[in-house]
């Protein structure tokens, strides 16, 4: 079992070491000193740009499906008005179903699968069986992996982020330094994280998402993951901290990126952005299409009102029903 | 229950601890209602733990972003009714989200 999981991942150590090897290179030739930490901790940040720059096309299909979203808008509130103040599991799963049914007909979805992820965890693996193999590597004790040479490893053990070594852990380290900067770390990855998630909650959830107990475990949870972090944290090298850190900033700006521009239908960032619009004078993304919509519920509503009454009116109706209509159908091509 | 739905009961807690403790760390990503960790329930529970597990494999096969996601339950028994509809008409059943 471990030699499959060795040689799994394998190429992936390998992939790590030539990407950080490449960034190491390209710092040395424009004059950083080769044995410093500053020229190693880049390579690390060079890692994670690279993996993240990769994962760009994901992270544009994200934003087609957020724009695609607005659009379906008028759809997703019929359901979530059938549903309104249900809370007992059978109907939950039912408005889900229906939700899912509604994404997977209109060709569009929110979510982003696991795949990401998982694609990422084997680079995160791979990076801490590099810098956690520096040492045995500098001393002969274990092979060396592509471009990280018996020198070459010597060289990054003993490279410096503030006193701390990369490849020092928080457990197997007897110096102030490397407790500070993996505290630090720790407290910093926390922040980034909780950052991230506490402005997808209050800032990009409608507030009818808001109050279910889903909303309210993970909330709970928020709290909870500073103490996960701290008690992974304390085994990881500091250069995997890095890298999870840096990881984390990433996702935190291309999430504000997606928030302040394409906000989720009905969040406060929505709002947000409605209110920026109008002060600069620009038309409101939907806004037409929603009046249109409310004028034909209107309409709707009165021929229904007015039927009992006057039977007379409900050509009437019918023909400002139809006028919105066509209105809708006009503005939507725009 | 069979030998085989007995053996993926470990497997099981597994599943649930993960839907327990790592999910709710991670805002909501799948693309499938029911979730794939939901679906892996259910289809080892259901067929056991050999079948079950070859199920769940080609769920998490599908499951990336180029696919369009959407409803997709565990097929039903031989003589049993679809999930989907059992959850169209609000008749309690073991799926988990």
């Amino acid at each position: 079992m471990g030699d499959f999981f060795n040689s799994l991942l394998r190429p992936i150590e390998l992939l790590v070491a030539w990407i950080m090897y490449g960034f190491h290179q390209a710092f040395t030739a424009i004059g950083l000193d080769p044995a410093s930490g500053a020229a190693w901790a880049l390579s690390i940040i060079g890692l994670v740009i690279v993996m993240r720059a990769a994962m760009i096309p994901l992270f544009v299909k994200q934003i087609n499906a957020s724009r695609k979203m607005q659009l379906i808008q008028p759809e997703l509130q019929k359901i979530q008005k059938k549903y309104k103040g249900k809370t007992d599991p059978e109907s939950r799963q039912a408005m889900t179903q229906e939700t899912m049914a509604l994404y997977r007909k209109e060709g569009t979805n929110p979510f982003s699968s696991c795949l990401p992820i998982l694609v990422q965890s084997p680079f995160f693996f791979g990076l801490f069986r590099v810098l956690n193999g520096l040492e045995k590597i500098s001393l002969g004790q274990s092979d060396e992996i592509g471009p990280i040479t018996k020198e070459v490893a010597a060289q990054a053990e003993q490279a410096t982020l503030f006193g701390a070594q990369l490849s020092d852990t928080f457990l197997r380290a007897n110096n102030t330094a490397t407790y500070v900067v993996t505290v630090i770390l720790i407290i910093l990855m926390s922040a980034t994280t909780f950052t991230t998630q506490r402005q997808l909650m209050t800032k990009n959830m409608p507030a009818s998402a808001l109050d279910n107990p889903f909303a309210k475990q993970q909330k709970l949870i928020m709290y909870v993951m500073p103490v996960v972090f701290a008690v992974s944290g304390i085994n990881f090298p500091i250069g995997v901290l890095l890298y999870w850190f840096t990881t984390n900033v990433w996702s935190m700006v291309q999430q504000f990126y997606v928030i302040r521009k394409m906000p989720a239908p009905g969040s406060a960032a929505e709002k947000a952005l409605h209110e920026r619009l109008a002060k600069r004078g620009k038309p409101i993304p939907g806004e037409a299409e929603r009046k249109a919509a409310e004028e034909a519920e209107a309409a709707a509503e009165a021929e229904r009102a007015s039927q009992r009454v006057q039977p007379k009116s409900k050509k009437r109706a019918k023909k400002s029903g139809s006028g919105s209509a066509a209105k809708k159908n006009s503005q939507t091509k725009n | 229950m069979t030998l085989g739905q007995v053996a993926a009961k470990p497997v099981i807690w597994l599943v649930r601890a993960y839907q327990f403790v790592l999910s709710p760390m991670r805002p909501a990503t799948c693309r499938y209602f029911p979730s794939c960790s939901a679906y892996a329930v259910t289809a080892l529970g259901r067929y056991g733990l050999f079948r079950g597990t070859w199920l769940t494999i080609r769920r998490l096969g599908r499951c990336h972003p180029w696919s369009p996601g959407g409803v997709d339950h565990v097929p039903p028994l031989p003589g049993h009714i679809d999930d989907g509809e059992l959850i169209a008409r609000h008749i309690p059943h073991e799926t988990t989200t």
